[in-house]
């Protein structure tokens, strides 16, 4: 028997290392490239891609074992030992299409890791480190995560403060086309919500701050136009969307000054949203017809709310997940089934040739061309039906997942010693490399 | 044989709700809105076919009927929904026009239909067809205005109370929902102006003047008077919630005078028969009390 290709996934994540360690091993590029050609170089390496990302390094080998990929982290940073994670298998094939799904992410359900595992792919395909196996893998990862997306709520509600904001601003005005956007006070969380909001296309910053020093580094930070404090009032009836982060402790919007500017807007549609603690705008300014106030813990409330929803969404996902990895690993053993019957038919056919030439050898010069083809039809029939019953039953073997009989089946016919299985470190080799004698396996 | 074909609408009606419902329900179910405007315009086209056979079996007399009124209106309704879908992609819009059209619809599909009480020469009467046909478009416009009002009250419950639930995620922004609101209502007033001038030329006409004290036209020109308020409040700065508040006052206004004008006997003039009245006569015929 050869040695069997596995596959083996050694990895570290934002769950198992800090980010000291995953920025000693991550790798982009260039670097990237030169890394996988490294390990496709490596002995007992039949087929390698790594993905890494700010939030995990990980690398999967199809190889004869763990070593290659563990290399790849203890050649880079001594102290990766400690934060390896080793999976082998149907366990290596699971953990990438969680990860494709983003059911391993920081943020569950973010959309960028599909992104990351595709390109990381794609670099590996590029420098044929990837072949056929790998591109199965992946393949399906992709499709699971697909299916993970458009079958479960995983990807839905905002899950950061700005994007809440964006989602509420979205709700009440759709887009903010021909709008403005009113910052008031320099507060970070302020300039970021800002940032986050010019999605929906708002034509104006406008920012205001106590210190016209700050305010205007801000204004500049955010691409808006200062505008003194004193103006507050006007602001009020210029901007739609109002975020306020100063550092004051009482109340800058009261619901005096935003009454006032609501008469001014002649009722327009207003949404504060306070970003302060304490509180800068007066909780009662909500009371008022056509204001939309929210603060911080309605934000909070928002994203801890869809956190929730997505986890209870993660179950649904998993389901998909696990459903795709034993439909990956029934594919695998249909495919290694494969070499085991066509060894089989074609020392068969060989048999039955030479047999029926040795006959006609002997007995054929009686024989017109008619009757020697009878004799070679008889020998190929002879073989045909004795080979029905095992050729069905290999197939059925192959659906089921049994890797026991392919096996037995080469060993009982002596079809490794016909057909030895070459080691061959090409990537367009790996096919050939998975001969009848080494069925993949995936437990 | 209209009424088959008009029956086989309403259970296309039916499907295509249940497309919209589906949709709203759960969003991810693209294709349900997708199913839902396939099924919807092709019971448009069926209903339309029945229409047109219906004009033939009762030589268009079925239209001065309340019962065909709210065939037409219907027609209309989906029409309308239809035509604002080619403009504004609101396919959550549809869950609530088309149990909208099923309310009206349904209730029409039982017993037979018929001929109203009119008389031939009067229905022939160009001026009345514009009426009857106008005043339908308006309602209808009016309805969608309702639906699309009910929407944007609903929405602005859950952004103003923080309620970020289900309705938050599916229902359209506020602004879309007032806009389309706004310009409903606008359509609309035009429409129905062209109902009232048809209408109360077809009143010089048939009752010689009789003036202004009928029901009938007291209400119109109150609810007309209403919707031109409304496109001129909305000048004057008008919107959201208040607006959304009106347009569903209309709507009920609109509904319990059509309902009320022909069911309630000698509560008007012609009583759907637009033939001169006797004051004070019992109405001309069964046709205006379907």
């Amino acid at each position: 028997m050869s040695e069997q290709l596995d596959l083996f996934l050694v990895g570290l994540s934002h769950k198992s290392a800090p980010i000291d360690v995953r920025e000693r091993v991550a790798l982009s590029g260039d670097a990237l490239k030169a890394a996988l050609a490294e390990l496709r170089a490596m002995d007992g390496v039949g087929e390698a891609f790594v993905v890494s990302t700010c939030n995990r390094v990980e690398v999967f080998v199809q190889a004869s074992g763990e070593g290659p990929a563990r290399h790849f982290f203890t050649s880079r940073a001594a102290q990766a030992t400690e934060h390896l994670y080793v999976k082998q298998g149907a366990e290596a094939v699971r953990h990438l299409f969680r990860v494709a799904s983003s059911l391993d992410s920081m943020v569950v359900g973010e959309q960028q890791i599909l992104g990351q595992v595709k390109e990381a792919y794609g670099l590996a395909s590029a420098v044929s480190a990837a072949g056929g196996f790998m591109s199965r893998l992946c393949n399906r990862a992709f499709v699971t995560a697909k299916r993970v997306r458009t079958e479960t709520d995983i990807g839905r509600g905002a899950t950061s403060m700005s994007q809440v904001a964006v989602d509420l601003v979205g709700k009440i005005f759709g887009d903010l086309e021909g709008r403005a956007i009113l910052l008031v006070g320099a507060g970070k969380m302020g300039a970021l919500s800002a940032k986050a909001l010019r999605v929906l296309g708002a034509d104006a910053v406008l920012v205001t701050n106590r210190s016209p020093e700050r305010g205007q580094a801000l204004a500049d930070q955010v691409g808006g136009t200062f505008r003194p404090w004193e103006q507050l009032e006007d602001l009020l009836t210029e901007a739609d969307v109002v975020i306020v982060s100063t550092g004051a402790p009482t109340y800058v919007l009261t619901q005096e000054l935003v009454r006032r500017a609501m008469k001014r807007r002649r009722h327009r549609n207003l949404c504060l949203i306070d970003l302060a603690v304490p509180r800068n705008v007066d909780p009662a300014c909500a009371d008022l017809d056509e204001v939309y106030a929210y603060d911080v813990d309605d934000m909070q409330k928002v994203v801890s709310a869809n956190h929730e929803a997505r986890r209870s969404e993660a179950v649904r996902a998993e389901a998909i997940v696990e459903a795709e990895v034993m439909a990956f690993a029934q594919e695998r053993e249909t495919r290694a089934a494969l070499p085991v019957l066509v060894a089989l038919r074609k020392r068969a056919e060989r048999i039955a040739r030479a047999e029926a030439q040795k006959t006609l050898a002997i007995a054929g010069a009686g024989l017109d061309e008619r009757g020697r083809r009878s004799v070679e039809a008889m020998a190929q029939a002879i073989v045909k039906k004795l080979l029905h019953a095992p050729t069905s039953r290999l197939k059925e073997a192959a659906v089921h997942g049994d890797d026991d009989l392919p096996g037995a089946a080469a060993a009982l016919f002596d079809l490794e010693q016909e057909d030895p299985p070459p080691r061959t470190h090409r990537a367009g080799g790996h096919a050939a490399a998975r001969t009848a004698a080494s069925p993949e396996k995936t437990k | 044989m209209s009424l088959d074909l008009l029956r086989i609408a309403a259970a296309l009606y039916v499907v295509a709700t249940g497309g919209y419902i589906l949709y709203f329900a759960r969003p991810r179910h693209v294709l349900a809105a997708r199913f839902g405007a396939w099924v919807l315009s092709f019971a448009f086209v069926v209903h339309l076919a029945s229409i047109g056979l219906a004009c033939k079996e009762f030589g268009g007399l079925e239209w001065f009927t309340l019962r065909g009124g709210f065939v037409l209106m219907a027609w209309l309704l989906v029409g309308a929904y239809l035509l604002v879908l080619r403009f504004y992609h609101l396919p959550s819009v549809g869950a609530f026009i088309t149990p909208l059209v099923l309310v009206v619809l349904v209730p029409q599909i039982f017993g037979d239909g018929g001929a109203g009480a009119v008389a031939r020469d009067t229905a022939r009467n160009p001026a009345l067809t514009l009426h009857v046909i106008s005043a339908a478009l308006g309602v209808a416009l009016f309805g969608i205005a309702f639906g699309v009002a009910l929407m944007y009250l609903l929405q602005e419950r859950e952004v103003k109370g923080k309620n970020f639930g289900a309705l938050f995620s599916r229902l359209p922004p506020l602004r879309s929902l007032d806009n389309l609101t706004q310009r409903l209502v606008r359509l609309g007033f035009v429409v129905f102006t062209v109902a009232l001038v048809a209408g109360q030329f077809m009143a010089h006409k048939v009752w010689k003047g009789a003036g202004w004290l009928d029901p009938q036209q007291v209400y119109s020109v109150t609810v007309w008077l209403l919707y031109g308020a409304m496109v001129q409040l909305r000048h004057a700065g008008w919107h959201g919630r208040r607006y959304a508040i009106l347009t569903m006052i209309g709507f009920a206004l609109v509904m319990t005078s059509m309902i009320t004008l022909r069911v309630v006997p000698g509560f008007t003039l012609h009583a759907g028969t637009y033939a001169p009245a006797v004051t004070g006569a019992p109405p001309a015929g069964p046709g205006g009390t379907p």
